[in-house]
Order: structure tokens, then sequence, then C-alpha cells
């Protein structure tokens, strides 16, 4: 391929390539992400190629076909989305593909069986845009995700692909910094701190040299929206470090991704190859005076390294070790040269906020956080998976509308929200809008967007000291705080989970809170005290209930619990008894069961078997 | 150098920009304790977390680590506000839970009221001995001495200092900088009849030609002249005899 050294020849690229599509042509696109490939995608668009073949059909003569990025649903995979009618089906399996080819995709018929169907209302939806999950989310960070083939810049150029950097390459880059600044736009990565800011700070100090870096060492348990738009869409990434590079001047990206995340590499390292040859990387980009090129460097599995003075250590090929931002990475970063570093999904909206304007972005969202987030929801709600809504939307709504509520009807506890360092939010606070600042004056915070939904049958103990057993094995170490009060912390949960709690615990773990929050090196050690502060904050009386009576009320620590069976309720199926791994339950068939609690294990099995609701957990 | 006027513990006193608070205190006869820095590396500090102190700039106070806080104009420091005394005592109290057999570590949390910590000891075979962790002795070995014969391994609790793979370092030229450099004592370094035994090494050591002393392992004398070209014989005698 020919660079591309002028806006004029870009633009008359992109119409041949437009002219080249077949227009309404009947396609089918397979979802490529690592969820759906994990459950069987490759097969299913092996299946689709030999069918297609099979029936004398020719890819883009008489059918459209491709592989694109995540669609965030993951749970349902592997998705197969068919245009232009819009239809969605879910968890398709290769013996299916012959009856889609030839009912729906030669054919306008839908097949019932694989179209997503409500579990509240029992309706079918076969529209993509229709499904509640879809319906009410905004994209613009995943614009383009199960829309292009993330290893084609011609599909990335036809959804109007690097028409934010020709815009970005004739305008002043103080001019970029002050539409960024106006956009409102704020890192996504956890912080939040105002990208623009960030880069005017950058540009200020006087350097010939300076940096960009894009944070993809996405760490959060749960949390993938980053990985899926370096897998789906890794052109709006290097689109908007070429800006941000031009803006704040600098000549040299870095792009440093988790290596647990291949499929991410790979697709990034594909899009940067394209990208130089076609000149949108390398000397004199599109015919300007700007040079720039971005290297890819890959993480080693330290949670630690998504923390920004650990992963410029990091990329120095030093260890991973945070330092202290008395100084800031916009002074010293990189090598010790001012350094812009912005996660994945920042970086991602640079390309749509120069090509649509600041006005145009900062109109979604709340005041103080402009645009969209995405979100991954996970946890005991129906609908899981990757959703991207404005800024300022309740925790309620996304949990019932889009998650279509808590899993199996039970009810609604909590949200945990930000990754392991951040905080759980009750239910009696659900209608408090998701931003930066509400979440951090919650006593929770934003983080990389994660959102774990818990229902009455979880124990807000017990997930502080998950959260804090986490910390405790990601603790770089470094400081004393950190490291040593961490596993004092994980301690002290573990005696209140198992029956060994005292009466002063819980004002000891707030004071080891209060030395992690003021003396921790990192971002990570000072808000590492988020879960436990969290949970005395909304359900001390929980902990209270452990402590004082002894009890858990919501019958997950298994110290604290028995298992028995209503002797009213209990119908005598016996079927409990033969399920129980310890042979512990007795009783005469259509008789009243009873458990042998000295040997009971309290597994659960009895519990979850039972027909008739007749087991007690207390 | 910039010399300016900051405000600490209510003193108005002189200090270079950019030097770090706790050498500006101490520079000015205020004492704040700290383990995990030395001035003469500037790579040093932050690390122990003892050393805090309460920082006020531009109307925004934060509690810092005075070792690598860097003094600038319009600075107010509090070195010992109710804040930071509580704080600084939670910061001993673990550090005593890891190195209780540190005396250095048991003193200084003895003057703020710990005799015995409310956590669990790091004991048996979780046993640090002295290390706090802080790696002084690595940044010493790489950025004074410039051979980086150990270094910091692992993470979290389990973070200490050592040669590679736990092996004999090839690269180790017995000075015992980093044992000098630690702040607990938590090095081992031993020298009898001629022997510097340090990291498992066993040096031997070159004598004074005037007392006979043996003072200086040959390796590090060798390092010395490779690396800055200095006559052999200038370590012909000891300190004490040149």
């Amino acid at each position: 391929m020919k660079a591309i050294t002028s806006f004029e020849q870009l633009e008359g690229y992109r119409e041949r390539v437009k002219a080249a599509q077949k227009k309404d042509l009947p396609s089918v696109l397979i979802c490529f992400g690592t969820g759906c490939q994990a459950n069987g995608a490759v097969a299913v668009a092996e299946a689709f190629r030999e069918e297609i073949e099979r029936k004398g059909l020719k890819v883009d003569v008489n059918v459209g076909f491709k592989t694109t990025g995540c669609h965030g649903y993951c749970e349902n995979g592997p998705l197969v989305v068919l245009r232009p009618k819009d239809v969605l089906y879910l968890k398709v399996k290769p013996k299916d593909v012959p009856e889609i080819v030839e009912k729906s995709l030669v054919g306008s018929e839908i097949i019932e069986k694989l179209v997503y169907k409500d579990v509240n209302t029992g309706e079918s939806v076969a529209q993509y845009h229709e499904i509640p999950f879809y319906k009410y989310q905004k994209r613009i960070a995943l614009r383009n995700i199960g829309n292009v083939d993330p290893r084609s810049i011609d599909d990335y150029l036809l959804c109007d692909g690097y028409k934010g950097l020709a815009r970005a390459l004739t305008m002043r880059p103080e001019d970029i910094v002050s539409e960024v600044e106006k956009s409102g736009l704020r890192g996504r990565g956890g912080g939040g701190f105002p990208t623009g800011t960030k880069w005017r700070s950058c540009r200020a100090v006087d350097s010939d040299v300076r940096y960009v870096m894009c944070n993809g060492d996405e760490g959060d348990p749960g949390a993938f929206m980053d990985r899926s738009i370096m897998e789906g869409d890794p052109h709006s990434v290097i689109e908007g470090m070429i800006i941000g590079g031009y803006a704040v001047g600098a000549k040299q990206g870095y792009i440093y991704v988790r290596d647990e995340y291949p499929l991410a590499v790979k697709n990034l390292q594909a899009a940067l190859a394209d990208a130089r040859a076609m000149g949108f990387l390398g000397d004199k980009i599109l015919g300007s005076d700007f040079s720039f090129d971005i290297r890819i460097s890959r993480g080693g599995g330290a949670f630690v390294c998504g923390e920004s003075s650990a992963l410029m250590r990091s990329l120095e090929g030093k260890v991973g070790e945070p330092r202290a931002k008395y100084i800031r990475s916009v002074e010293k970063g990189l090598y010790d040269k001012p350094s812009v570093l912005n996660n994945v999904e920042t970086w991602n909206n640079i390309p749509v906020i120069i090509r649509n304007g600041a006005d145009w972005y900062a109109s979604f969202g709340t005041r103080g956080s402009k645009g969209t987030k995405v979100f991954s929801l996970v946890g005991k709600v129906n609908n899981t998976g990757l959703v991207e809504v404005p800024m300022g939307i309740s925790i309620r709504e996304l949990v019932e509308k889009i998650g279509g509520g808590v899993l199996n009807g039970k009810k609604f506890k909590a949200v945990q929200t930000g990754g392991p360092s951040g905080g759980c939010i009750p239910d009696s606070e659900a209608d408090l809008p998701v931003d930066f600042d509400s979440l951090t004056q919650a006593g929770s915070m934003m983080g990389s967007g994660g959102i774990i939904v818990m229902d009455e049958n979880t124990c807000m103990v017990d997930v502080a000291k998950y959260f804090i057993g986490f910390l405790v094995e990601e603790s770089c170490g470094k400081c004393t705080p950190c490291r040593d009060g961490l596993p004092r912390m994980h301690r002290i949960l573990s005696d209140i989970t198992e029956g060994r709690g005292r009466e002063e615990d819980i004002e000891t773990l707030t004071e080891l809170c209060d030395v992690l929050t003021c003396a921790a090196l990192c971002g990570l050690g000072s808000s590492a005290a988020n879960p436990v502060l969290s949970t005395v904050r909304y359900f001390r009386d929980e902990y209270e209930a452990h402590i004082r009576d002894g009890k858990c009320p919501a019958g997950v620590c298994k110290s604290l619990i028995t298992y028995s069976i209503d002797a009213a309720a209990c119908t005598g199926c016996t079927l409990c008894a033969k399920k129980c791994p310890q042979q512990c339950i007795t009783g005469e068939r259509k008789g009243a069961h009873v458990i042998d609690a000295s040997a009971c294990i309290k597994c659960g099995v009895c519990k979850d078997v039972c027909n008739f609701d007749a087991v007690r957990v207390e | 150098m910039e010399k300016i006027t900051i405000i600490i513990d209510g003193k108005q006193v002189e200090a270079v920009k950019d030097q770090p608070v706790l050498m500006a205190a101490r520079e000015n006869g205020i004492d704040i304790p700290a383990l995990c820095h030395h001035p003469e590396l500037e790579s040093s500090g932050g690390s122990c977390r003892v050393c805090l102190v309460e920082a006020v700039q531009g109307g925004r106070s934060r509690i810092v680590t005075s070792c690598n806080y860097p003094v600038r104009a319009g600075l107010e420091v509090n070195t010992s506000t109710d804040q930071v005394m509580k704080i600084r005592k939670g910061v001993l109290e673990l550090l005593l839970c890891r190195v209780p057999d540190s005396e250095v570590v048991r003193g200084l949390a003895s003057k703020y009221g710990i005799d015995e910590p409310r956590f669990f000891k790091d004991e048996g075979e979780n046993n640090r001995y002295k290390c706090i962790a802080c790696s002084l002795c690595t940044q010493v070995c790489e950025d004074v001495v410039g051979v980086s014969a150990i270094s910091m391994q692992n993470r979290g609790v389990e973070k200490a200092p050592g040669t590679p793979f736990h092996k004999d370092s090839q690269a180790c030229i017995g000075c015992g900088a980093c044992a000098y450099a630690c702040p607990t004592g938590a090095i081992s370094m031993k020298d009898s009849k001629g022997v510097r035994t340090i990291w498992g090494r066993k040096f031997k050591m070159a004598a004074c030609s005037v007392c006979g002393k043996p003072y200086i392992p040959q390796a590090q004398v060798d390092w010395i002249v490779k690396t800055t070209g200095k006559d052999r014989a200038f370590f012909d005698k000891c300190p004490d005899h040149r």
C-alpha cells in the first residue's frame, strides 16, 4: 500500500473504499472477541464460510461476511449479527449455521430459538437495538466495536476513521488542547483527572522530548472494557494517541498492554503496521511536518503496573514500583521527560471529540462528568457485560433497565464499583447518579468502571475480606502501610467472619484504614481502605451481628451459620439426603428430615436441591 | 541553588528550592524521624513512611513524606500535628509487627508509646529478621557502587533484597556498602581472619602494609582501580596509615 501524503488523498481513498462496498448486501457479522472465541466463535465462523461456499454464494458479491470485536454481551456468545436487518442471534453453534444461512441470510426469516428472550417478560426480541441490554446504551467509546473488522483499516476508514486526525493536523496544537479541555473529558482509568488540563501542563514544561502513553494494563477483576476496545477497535486508540502526540509535542508514543491480552496485542500490532503503511504513523504524517510513532510494551502481570508511575518504571525496563508523585508525570514522567499517560478509553474518545467538536461531546453526561462511560456490569444481575451509558445515569437504572434486574428475583443489596479498591454502595443509595464525584462522595469510586451487583445472599464483611485479600496479593510491597497494613486488616476480617471478632475490631479496622489512606505511597494503597470503609459505613450492623451475635445475616460465613430443615415445609422427598456429600441427613420417606449439625460441612447442596424451600440457614 | 524561605513548625527557615523537606528541616535543627532515606542517595526514601509531615501549599493541606517532598516557595510544614503523630504511630506499629527483632524500630516505636503491637507479628517462617524492605541497600549497590549485585525481589510481604536467584552474585565486590546503608542492621557482614563473608560469598581482604590489618576486599580494590583508574598502590595502606 502506498502511504497517503495529503488530506485530499485520504478522502479520495476513503471514497474509493466506499464505492467498492456493496450497499445493503445481506451480511453476517460474527463476534470474535475473546469471550465469544472462548465460547466457540471460531468454529461458528468456519461453519459459515463452508456453508456460504456450499451454497455457491460468494463473499462480497452475494453476501457479506466478517468477524468483529466484542459486543459486550459475552455470556450469550457466540453472538452473530445479521445486517441490514439488525438481527442478533445468541449462543450460536456450528450446527445452527446451515439454518441461519438458509432462512435468515438468504431468506428473511427469523429463527425464534436463537433470539433474545427477556427473563422478566418472556418476550422474544430479535432486533439488536431493541434488546434492553442495548436499547438504553449510548455508544461513543464503543462506537465501532461490533461493526468493524478490527484487522481492517478500510473498515475503520468507512466509519470516518482518521478524520479526527486530519482535522487535528489543520489545527494549532494549543487549540486541540483547548478543545479537549472544553469537552470536559476526564481520565477514564479511574482518577478522573481532566484530560485537557493534563495535556496543557505537559505542553507547558520546557523540554525537547515528550512522550504520550496509553495505559492498557487493565487489572481490575471483572473489568474488560479496555481489552474490548483494544481488540475490537484498535485504530481508535491509535488515532487518539497520534492526535495527543501532536497536541502535546511528542514524537513517540507507547501502548502498555498486559500480556494476558494476547488478542489485544495482536490486533494492535496489526493496526500499527497498517497505520504505518498508510502514512498515519511515521515521518511527516499526511504530508504535515508532524512525525510520530507508537510502540507496544507488554506488561508482566502485576496489578500495580496499572498505577501510572509504576507503569512508567516498567516501561523503562525496571521493576514496576510506584514513586512519589509530588513531582508529576507531566513534568517528569517516562525517562524523566514530560509525559502524558491516558487510559485506553480516554484515548479512544479523542478522535470523535476532535471530529464532532467539544460541544457535541459535552452535551452528554453531567455538569462535572461529561460524556459517556463504559461499565462492566457483572454479578447477580440478569444481563451481564459491557455497557456504555451517559454519565449521570443512576445505579438503579443501570441494574434494572440494562441489567434486567437482580438474578432469580432476589433482593438487590448493593453494588461494588471501582475495582478492588472501590467501595460498596447500598440499595438505599441506588438512585445515586453514576459519575466521578458522586461515587467518590459515596465512599466508592469510578475506577475503571467495574460494577458488581450483589443480592441479599451476599455478606458484606465477606466481600470486604475478599477485596482486601486480593490487595494483599497484589501489593507491591514498597511502602509499609500497604505491605504490612493490609495483611493485618485481612486477619481481623477473617477473625470476624470466623467467629473470633472482638468488640474493638471495627474501630481498629477504621484506624488501620486511616493509616493506609493518609500514609500509603501510591493511589492503590491510599484507596485500598475503601472496601472496608464503605462496608463499615453502610453495613455496620452486619459487622456487629458477626461480632456480637456470632451471626452472619446473609448466611455466607460458614463458621457462623447452621443448616437445618423446617419440618413443616419438608415433604420427605429424600432428595437432600441422597445428595448430601456427608450423608448426614436422615429421615423416613414422606417424613420430615433432619440434618446432623455435627457432621454438616455447610456446603449448601441440600438447600440448592430442595424444591420446597425447607432448608433453613441461620 | 536557589534559596527560598519556607515555614516549618511556625518558624521561618531558609531552604534550597527542590531539596527534600527532611533535609531542610534537619539543616535547621528540626528533627523528623526517618529510616529509608539517605542524604547521599537522591533516589532513596518514600518507602518506610515514618517521616510523614503535614505540608500546606496553595491552600491545600496533605500528609506527605518529608524525605522526598520538594521545598517550593510558599510551603508551610508541620512536623508534629495530632494527625501526623497518629498516622506516624500507626506506621511504626506496623513496622514493629514486621521486624520485632529490630532494635532501631523497637526504639523508635517505643518513643511513640508502642512497646507491643496490637497485631500479629511476622514470626517463624515469615520472619524477615530486621529488614523493612526499604531498598536502600539495592539503591546504594546500583547508584553508588555501580555493580547492581542485589535487587529487590518478590512483592507484598515477601519483598526483600537478594542476589539473582539467591545464588552467589558474581557481580558483588564485597564492599559492604549495602550493610552500611541499611537503617536497621539487617544485612549480615562478617570479617574474620582476612576473609569477609557477605551475601553468602567469601571475599579475600587486602591487608594494610603498615599495620598488617586486612581492611578491604581485594575485589573492591580491583573494581575501584578498573572503574576510576586510581593507582593500585593507594590501597597498600589502610585509611589510618595513608
